[in-house]
């Protein structure tokens, strides 16, 4: 099991090179994380851009242009489309937002036709290292729905479940959070959350359990979750919670990230390659960490 | 200005003893709690509620409760209209929940506000005491309104504000808080923010500040595309406004119990009255936290009096 991101990082070392397409590339050529992944060995970038610009930007960086591999593509979109391309036809393995508005890069890869969607739909996860817990633990959706349906939610919980079973959590427990931890019609929240319970009692999920409706408190803490009268095995022990809009799940991700200073990396889920995108809140430190779980999410979901 | 939740002990011992009506004082913890605040001079307790279970829970306390004033009362909204109704009397200076559920509550408030012809709007403001911040902040609403509106953001907003100006604050600033992303549309929070915004600048929420930043993200990078570590974005630097305005219930429930994995953070929570606080335990607290929210009603409570 891969307890910490020092774990992943080792992990992703062993598996052996993926080619990582950087796209659109030019005055920026990626993070300092992605030149470290390249000299840590974990992957080999292509860049595809203004070629004149990214050999400049690569001399001032420090690297020696004629190392990469640069393919031409001067416009952003086209050139995006075209990493895009290169991973579905199995030329490349990870594809990394270079300068693209966030907007137009998503619509790109999720595009049902020429992206690189798998599942229903694609998800987002923001996977914490607490440094006083021996365990990662995540959250999600934080990040591409503003208010998921229940069918959407039934693909965010496959989608999450799917990262915790790659980082070796045999039986993830999974809170399903919302205001309270009674089912209330004027919440639907409460009531999408006590139908996945009610799906992973079925095995819907496979081997997973869930919990909800929790609030916030039940399911961090056990003993509080007693004196409210709820008892269960995910109280206190969750691997990955579920929030019940974007809302929630950004904000949660933020005030962890900023206020607790707790280490977290963003990863996309649902599609048929790994895709790393800019999220906004992930510190230059931990962006390492996104791209190594890139590296062991690289030919697990073709 | 009150900046720690180590200032209002201070102050609440100062300003103490409060007469403070406990609704249903029937749980442990929560008994527990009203005795040490007693002990510390905070308050002087009236309990109201089911004789059994106040007597049963007063002995395992080991809480001597023969001086103190005791209505007995089994019906848990006449628990409730009569508690509320003594504090707006006057008969007491603050009110706190019990074992009795929280709408209960509310539905007095609301009655005995519209009586006084204020019809202000119930809501939760939870503080948040952040260790390195150097003053308080807030979460609201944290506990009554589902999905409020542009209307009930500006109810929200004016129960806060009141709330600080009592702390000390003189021009609060606030944060209309919102999952707004560079995807995704338009959000509805992200919207009333820009309205909240516009009146504020008018003056029509008084001495206060709509804040641009609409997330915790904002607060803390202040434009800024990236940030290479956390050692970057201390606390202390950032311009952390008074008030966090929550898009949703949902959103404020789960962000305002982080604290429960935050360790440099603390949360005390109440229902600012217009004639007095009621503090407003969750059922997951214990007493030492019951304590912290029992020192600043006492608090509030003596700046309501005299403001």
């Amino acid at each position: 099991m891969l307890r910490n991101f020092k774990d992943i990082r080792e992990a992703a070392g062993r598996t052996g090179k993926k080619r990582l397409v950087f796209a659109p590339s030019g005055p920026a050529v990626g993070p300092a994380a992605l030149h470290e992944a390249v000299r840590a060995g974990l992957i080999v970038p292509v860049f595809v851009g203004d070629v004149a610009a990214t050999e400049k930007t690569l001399r001032e960086r420090g690297f020696s242009p004629r190392d990469f591999e640069i393919i031409g593509e001067p416009d952003p979109v086209r050139s995006a489309a075209l990493a895009i391309d290169l991973v579905r036809g199995n030329r490349a393995d990870i594809v990394m937002q270079g300068s693209l508005g966030h907007q137009p890069f998503l619509d790109l890869v999720l595009d049902r036709e020429r992206g690189l969607l798998r599942n229903r739909v694609a998800s987002f996860v923001s996977l914490f290292d607490p440094p006083a817990l021996d365990r990662l633990t995540m959250v999600t959706d934080t990040y591409l729905h503003n208010s998921p349906s229940i069918a959407d939610k039934i693909t965010i919980t496959e989608n999450a479940v799917q990262l915790a079973r790659l980082l070796g959590i045999a039986s993830p427990k999974i809170a399903a959070l919302s205001a309270i931890e009674q089912v209330n019609p004027a919440i639907p929240s409460t009531m999408d959350a006590a139908i996945l319970a009610k799906m992973a009692e079925r095995k819907q999920f496979g081997d997973v359990t869930i919990e909800g409706p929790l609030d916030i408190d039940c399911a961090v803490n056990e003993r509080a979750a007693t004196r409210k009268g709820v008892h269960s095995t995910v109280t206190g022990q969750a691997d990955i919670y579920l929030v019940p809009n974007v809302e929630a799940g950004y904000l949660t991700a933020q005030i962890s990230v900023f206020i607790a200073g707790t280490p977290m990396a963003g990863v996309l889920m649902g599609t048929t390659h790994p895709v790393v995108i800019n999220y906004p809140i992930t510190s230059g430190e931990n962006k390492l960490a996104e791209i190594a779980l890139a590296v062991l999410l690289s030919g697990t979901s073709k | 200005m009150i900046r720690t939740f180590d200032d209002l002990d201070r102050l609440a011992a100062e300003k103490g003893p409060k007469r403070f009506i406990v609704l249903a004082p029937e749980d442990e913890e929560f008994m527990l709690a009203v005795k040490q605040s007693w002990q510390r001079g905070f308050i002087e307790p009236v309990l109201i509620g089911s004789r059994d279970k106040i007597e049963r829970l007063a002995g395992e306390a080991q809480f001597d409760i023969t001086p103190f004033e005791k209505i007995f009362e089994s019906d848990r909204q006449g628990i409730a209209n009569r508690g509320i109704s003594m504090l707006f009397s006057g008969d007491v200076d603050m009110a706190g929940k019990g074992q009795i559920p929280t709408a209960f509550i509310y539905r007095s408030i609301i009655r005995e506000e519209s009586k006084a012809r204020k019809g202000t709007m119930v809501s939760v403001i939870s503080l948040w005491d952040i260790g390195g911040l150097g003053h308080l902040t807030s979460l609201t609403d944290t506990g009554v309104n589902i999905n409020p509106d542009y209307e009930s953001k500006i109810e929200i907003i004016r129960n806060a504000v009141f709330l600080f100006h009592l702390l000390g604050y003189p021009k609060p600033r606030i944060s209309v808080l919102s999952g707004q992303r560079e995807i995704g549309g338009t959000l509805e929070s992200y919207r009333d923010f820009e309205r909240l915004r516009d009146v504020a600048r008018k003056g029509e929420l008084g001495s206060c500040e709509v804040i641009d930043a609409t997330s915790i993200a904002d607060i803390f990078l202040a434009g800024r595309k990236s940030f290479a570590s956390y050692a970057e974005i201390p606390i202390g630097k950032a311009a952390f406004p008074e008030i966090l305005l929550m898009p949703n219930l949902s959103t404020g429930n789960i962000l305002v119990k982080l604290d429960f994995v935050i360790p440099h953070v603390r949360r005390r929570s109440l229902v600012m009255t217009t004639r007095g606080p009621v503090i407003i335990p969750s059922r997951s607290d214990f007493h030492d936290a019951i304590v912290g929210e029992i020192a600043l009603g006492v608090v509030t409570a003596d700046r309501v009096r005299k403001a």
